[in-house]
């Protein structure tokens, strides 16, 4: 190719940037930048000149109103990468604070806070085992005076002495138990005060945590919070601009010149983005897929897929963080990719291209700053390796590599420039092919985002972009761009892909943002004057157009939370790009692939309008007639397309994965149509119940016995009921509203009433052998043994009365238990005894001899007919206190009483 | 408060401008215009100290919207006029852009008349871009006065092959000339890309016969160290020592240079040619050189007459038996990717399809370098000999012949 006869007329000068700014929104717009005399030659009486930046470019129409999805939603269910609002600190107070300060505040505090909550086991395992019995969090009053002797106590407890604990818990309860509902307050109204500025610690939050900070975590919390604060800083960073994501994950491979049009398509997909297919695609007004994909499962997510056409072969390379592999795809269509090679990189790689001149030679970088040419035969070669960046220092890891026009020179990027390498040579032979500094005009703090070969364009021209601008380069006169322009994106583009010309028309770059998914189209190209090749030249504005986001508005109304599922899921950030040219002689146009992180691959369809005439200014019609807007709905294909997408993601979205929900069996299966058959309706005894309730409420006075004194005694209910309690159903039921449906299966199924009378027998057995060993407590209860071990055989086939369960309602369902105790035989269920049932005791992690000890306690109290079932939220606190009898007995008084008066 | 207001009316603007800019974006240009109407407004409290300002941003939207719409010139030219008042600093650079649009709408004349006016502008002390500006005025008023200088010069010339000369057409031309070459020989000292400047002025200092400081203009512009690796300005002085008819030692060694800067540049064709008729075994020696590094680039890659260069160098250099150790050096950095950079049998394929002489060519030194078994050769051959091709049957021949200096030069 030639070299440009004249080049626009620049300044040139050496260092650092100068110019001061940032990105301007309109940088961009107005400029010519030079001109160039390139016209029909200087014979002529008057000389013609060019642009450097032209106003005319190939016009290039949306044919629809939006994208359109290219593939149904996989059925995996995308888990969404997190945003700001998890991880930054986000209080109304603290914001205004920090109106004026640059940066944001991380909230540090709530992700070590989330850890704890989520991860209690790895936390506090050991020690939370140890020391659980001696916290007490409920709300009533703990009647013992925390004294500072005992609480002192803890830490001085060596970590391992579990020798220790048992001794320590034999103590009397009410000295090694504190109660901690007070701290949780305090903790509590803390998280209220947040970013409040005169925020005072409590003092007992403060001293608890001068106490325990250095013992109780299972990781060191130095260490912990030091792990967290990395991984925060790395995720933020993430989230301002994510550099793994550079280059894209999403190549087209395009059919063969004057095949059949089915192209493929390579992209990632699945859960973790770690599958890779390769989707044959039939070109059609919209794009649709054809037969299933070829699917490799990979090790890790996938980076990057990039690919080169070399000798009519396919060659795709796919870069995750630890691991890279290259794929070949022969040229016929529906051919079989073969895997070639994988390797694997110690540091993550930051970089894979395909060389676009040899088959199976790639490079690979590495974010240690090591430069590869990795060949399929040879293997790799390191060409580079330096932790610095090239020009002047800069944090960031992030190093990139292409190839230029000679096989064997490749270029090697970072963020403050590019340098290009013989691979015969790399210590030898080199030159700076674009430095950010005054060279190329650029701005302070300007950096490199992506460099791209422009080979199938121009052989020695090269892409770079930076957050500003993009640069065309030309090998032949390096450090110079010989194009510049002002992308004015919100956000760097880290896609970009390149659809060349045929001879006289321009090339089209597409530029790609990854969070905001703009997408931008830009042509240039080489302006030819007097049959010789003349510089670079951008033709025409650049084009904004469709994102994945934009199609929300056009599909159909959906209700609110699938509206905002919806958002969340067409506004993950893309996460790659690619096109292709579709000519023939009389339609020219362009289909653009866009990939989201989601997985989702959406395409949009651009035609090539002729240019118009320019109309004669003079005409009455608005000046701005050429500016046709897309199309402002979209087609019916589209709108079918979209509905069919919309159908396949609800599918995906309702079908929940199997582990999140708790087994379940059909009703029918496990009841008979007997079983479900209920009462036909309200009792009369219910109905007269009712009225008797609301015409107390109205009168506003209280029900003190709910016997129906002043009516007819109550018919004998005509359902058969066991004379021990409440039908089987309704127990079953009960079981299964409180919860407990499974205990209550297994007790009664796994044994019978005979085992467990056996069980019990040799248990007493044992007992009576091991009396003399034991203390005091243990003694004490001797005489009444056998009533708390009936109680233990009373829970099967009885209900559980739990505490969940309204006493109300137990007693509607079985009118005779109003006065269960006449009835009843010995073992009969009495509620505290079921409640008192060392397995409720074990569930709530009462050790034995004090389930026995509270038991024994509780029987004493239980000696007249037993009492019914306490309101629930008094029943729940007093049984997870294995705490004092004082206390206990103070509690279970009126609770005995009450019932006699009732009854 | 006034916090507050300065607040809302910062987010009512942004909100404004990214409105613009959607427009524009999507070639709305009408609609991008009614916007600016109302952004207009934000020029009467700029709060801002950004890197842009209000009076900047409507100068670049404006512009940008009347390239697009259809409006007469002179609204145009009213509207740059504005502009220039509205930014006093960015005087200088509003008007190089008008000119810019003046000269690429063929309004050479309105465009001189502007570069006159900018050039007389004074506001209080020039910083460093509003003298490179300026500077950039002046050149672009010196390359109009040349372009007048060379009306002026072919109406002389045609006038004087009737054998009437114009006294009074000629001192204009000598005043072009002086206006322009004081103004050109300004920039051309500053270090950067000044193509178009160079060659006028080069082309102005030959006409009036002064052939050292042309000389010594390009030989500043091309081997001036603060200036950049202009391919161009080698091409300008080796043009200009071809015209002078310097020696072809000048002229290689001038080439020599662009060979070292740019290997891939279509000259190197002349370059080789040049070298293979010299005498001196050095120089055909770089010759072979030169054609071997120009055909490492994708570029050259379907260059049928580069191929052909090298085919008959190593033709020359087989049959005469001598030398192969030339070949034998070049091809060892190359043997183990040329082969699949060129010599691919998918690459015979294509080649003999699209081209049947470049095939001849590379087939040729195929059989050569790779011998008669390689992939390229064999393909190639077969083909001619079936389409009964005489000279691909020669070729078969020849290279069958001259095996052993395959043997020699891959061994």
């Amino acid at each position: 190719m030639e070299f440009p006869a004249a080049l626009f007329p620049s300044y040139f000068s050496v260092g650092p940037p100068r110019e001061e700014g940032g990105s301007a929104p309109v940088a961009g717009w107005g400029e010519h930048g030079q001109v160039l005399e390139g016209g029909p030659g200087r014979r002529q009486m008057q000389p013609a000149f060019v642009p450097r930046r032209g106003v005319t470019g190939e016009r290039w129409e949306a044919a629809d109103a939006a994208a359109v999805p290219v593939l149904l939603p996989s059925e995996d269910v995308w888990i969404p990468s997190p945003t700001p609002q998890d991880i930054l600190y986000s209080s109304g107070l603290c914001r205004n604070l920090r109106a004026g300060k640059s940066g944001a505040t991380l909230d540090f505090a709530k992700q070590l806070g989330h850890f704890f909550v989520d991860h209690p086991e790895d936390a506090f395992g050991s020690l939370g085992h140890l020391l659980h019995k001696n916290f007490y969090l409920g709300n009533s009053k703990l009647k013992v005076i925390v004294c500072p002797g005992i609480t002192v106590l803890f830490p001085t407890l060596p970590l391992a002495s579990l020798n220790l604990c048992p001794l320590l818990l034999q103590r009397p309860a009410r000295s090694s138990t504190i109660r901690m509902t007070a701290l949780v307050e305090d903790i509590d109204r803390l998280e209220a005060r947040r970013g409040c500025p005169r925020q005072h610690l409590a003092s007992r939050l403060r001293w608890f945590s001068h106490l325990c900070r250095d013992w109780l975590f299972e990781v060191p919390l130095g260490l912990l919070a030091d792990c967290l604060h990395e991984e925060l800083m790395q995720q933020w960073s993430n989230l301002l601009f994510d550099d793994s994501l550079t280059g894209g994950a999403l190549a087209w491979l395009p059919p063969e010149d004057g095949g059949t049009p089915v192209g493929r398509l390579v992209h990632p997909g699945g859960k973790a983005m770690n599958h890779l297919y390769f989707q044959d695609v039939v070109l059609e007004e919209l794009p649709r897929a054809r037969g299933s994909p070829a699917q490799f499962e990979l090790s890790g997510r996938i980076r990057q897929v990039a690919a080169a056409r070399v000798d009519g072969q396919d060659f795709v390379g796919v870069r995750s963080d630890y691991h890279c592999g290259v794929w070949r795809v022969p040229g016929k269509a529906g051919a079989a990719p073969t895997p070639l090679q994988v390797i694997h990189t110690d540091v993550p790689a930051s970089c894979l291209t395909v060389s676009p001149h040899l088959p199976g030679e790639l490079s690979v970088c590495t974010q240690s700053g090591t430069v590869y040419l990795w060949s399929v035969e040879t293997g790799l070669q390191r060409l580079r390796h330096d932790p610095q960046t090239m020009f002047f220092r800069d944090h960031s890891s992030w190093r990139w590599s292409d190839f230029t026009a000679h096989p064997r020179v490749l270029s090697c990027a970072d963020r403050t420039g590019l340098q290009c390498l013989d691979v015969r040579a790399p210590k030898r032979c080199h030159f700076d092919l674009f430095k950010v500094g005054e060279e190329a005009g650029c701005q302070q703090g300007e950096r490199v985002v992506l460099p791209m070969y422009l080979g199938r364009a121009h052989p020695s021209q090269y892409l770079v972009t930076t957050q500003f601008s993009t640069y065309v380069l030309d090998e032949r006169l390096p450090l110079m761009p010989v194009l510049k322009w002002a992308h004015m994106m919100k956000a760097p583009p880290v896609f970009a892909h390149l659809m060349p010309g045929k001879p006289g028309r321009s090339h089209k770059v597409l530029l790609g943002a990854s969070h905001t998914q703009e997408l931008l189209l830009l042509q240039y190209r080489v302006v030819s004057s007097g049959g010789s090749q003349s510089a670079c030249q951008l033709a025409g504005t650049p084009q904004k157009l469709h994102s994945i986001a934009g199609c929300l508005q056009h599909l159909p109304t959906q209700l609110p939370h699938r509206h905002h599922m919806l958002q969340q899921r067409l506004t993950a950030p893309a996460a790659g790009l690619a096109a292709t040219l579709e000519e023939d002689a009389l339609h020219k146009s362009m289909l653009i692939f866009q990939l989201s992180e989601a997985g989702d691959v959406f395409c949009q369809r651009l035609t090539h309008k002729p240019a118009q005439p320019p109309a004669p200014p003079s005409r009455d019609e608005e000046p701005c007639a050429n500016s046709q807007p897309s199309p402002e709905v979209p087609s019916p294909a589209a709108a079918l397309q979209y509905r069919r997408w919309l159908r396949a993601l609800s599918r995906a979205c309702r079908e929940p994965p199997q582990h999140s929900w708790p087994p379940s069996l059909s009703q029918r299966r496990l009841f008979t149509r007997r079983d479900l058959e209920g009462p036909a309706g309200p009792s009369s005894l219910q109905r007269q119940m009712r009225q008797r309730l609301r015409q107390t409420m109205q009168e506003g006075g209280c029900i003190q016995c709910w016997e129906p004194l002043d009516i007819q005694p109550p018919p004998q209910p005509q359902t058969l009921e066991p004379a021990d309690g409440p039908d089987p159903l309704s127990a079953r039921l009960t079981a299964a509203w409180t919860g407990d449906w499974e205990q209550w299966w297994e007790e009664r199924t796994s044994f019978s009433v005979a085992q467990r009378q056996r069980a019990l027998r040799e248990r007493r057995r044992r007992q009576k052998r091991a009396r003399g060993h034991r203390s005091l407590s243990a003694s004490f209860t001797s005489s009444l043994t056998y009533q708390s071990e009936l109680s233990e055989l009373s829970d099967t086939g009885l209900p559980l009365l739990s505490p969940g369960r309204p006493p109300i309602l137990s007693q509607e369902g079985s009118p005779r238990a109003s006065s269960p105790p006449l009835h009843s035989p010995p073992a009969s269920p009495v509620p505290d005894e079921a409640l008192l049932s060392s397995q409720s005791l074990r569930c709530r992690g009462i050790p034995k001899e004090r389930r026995k000890t509270l038991r024994d306690y509780l029987s004493v109290w239980a000696e007249g007919p037993p009492e019914p079932p306490e309101p629930p939220g008094s029943q729940a606190s007093q049984l997870c206190i294995p705490s004092s009898q004082s206390q206990l007995s103070s509690a279970s008084q009126p609770l005995r009483k009450r019932p006699r008066m009732g009854f | 408060s006034s916090d507050e207001h300065k607040l809302n009316f910062r987010k009512s603007k942004e909100a404004c401008l990214s409105y613009i800019q959607d427009a524009l974006l999507q070639k709305q240009w009408k609609r991008a215009a009614e916007f600016l109407t109302c952004y207009v407004e934000s020029l009467e409290k700029d709060y801002s100290r950004e890197h842009i300002g209000p009076s900047e941003v409507i100068w670049r939207i404006g512009t940008e919207i009347f390239y697009h719409s259809q409006s007469s010139m002179k609204e145009f030219n009213y509207f740059m006029e504005q502009m220039k008042t509205l930014g006093v600093k960015r005087y200088l650079k509003v008007c190089l852009e008008h000119i810019f649009h003046l000269l690429c709408n063929g309004q050479i004349d309105e465009a001189y008349q502007n570069l006159s006016l900018a050039e007389s502008w004074r506001f209080g002390e020039q910083t460093a871009v509003q003298d490179k500006e300026m500077k950039l005025i002046q050149a672009y008023r010196g390359l109009l006065d040349y372009y007048s200088w060379s009306k002026q010069k072919n109406i002389l010339l045609e006038h004087g092959e009737d054998g009437f000369s114009d006294l009074a057409v000629e001192q204009e031309m000598h005043g072009y000339f002086r206006k322009a070459a004081v103004n050109l020989k300004e920039i051309i000292k500053i270090p950067g890309v000044w193509d178009i400047f160079v060659k006028c002025y080069v082309d102005l200092l030959e006409f009036y016969g002064d052939h050292n400081e042309a000389h010594q203009v390009l030989n500043e512009y091309a081997y001036n160290s603060k200036f950049p690796a202009n391919p161009n300005a080698h091409v300008y002085l080796y043009q200009f020592l071809k015209r002078q008819g310097e020696s072809k030692k000048t002229l290689i060694s001038a080439l020599k240079i662009l060979h070292d800067i740019v290997p891939s540049h279509e000259l190197m064709i002349d370059f080789n040619t040049m070298l293979q008729k010299s005498k001196k075994r050095k120089k055909r020696r770089m010759g072979l050189e030169v054609i071997f590094a120009a055909l490492d680039y994708a570029g050259w890659k379907e260059n049928a007459k580069a191929w052909s260069c090298l085919a008959r160098q190593v033709k020359q250099i087989v049959i005469s038996g001598k030398h192969l150790d030339w070949i034998k050096q070049e091809w060892s950095s190359r043997k183990d990717w040329w082969p699949a950079f060129h010599f691919s049998r998918y690459l015979a394929k294509r080649n003999w399809q699209e081209n049947k002489s470049l095939s001849y060519e590379k087939a040729l030194v195929a059989g050569i370098l790779l011998g008669k078994d390689c992939k390229y050769f064999k393909y190639v051959s077969h083909q001619g000999c079936k389409a009964q091709l005489k000279r691909f049957r020669m070729l078969k021949k020849f290279v069958n012949r001259h095996n052993p200096a395959y043997l020699r030069i891959s061994g």
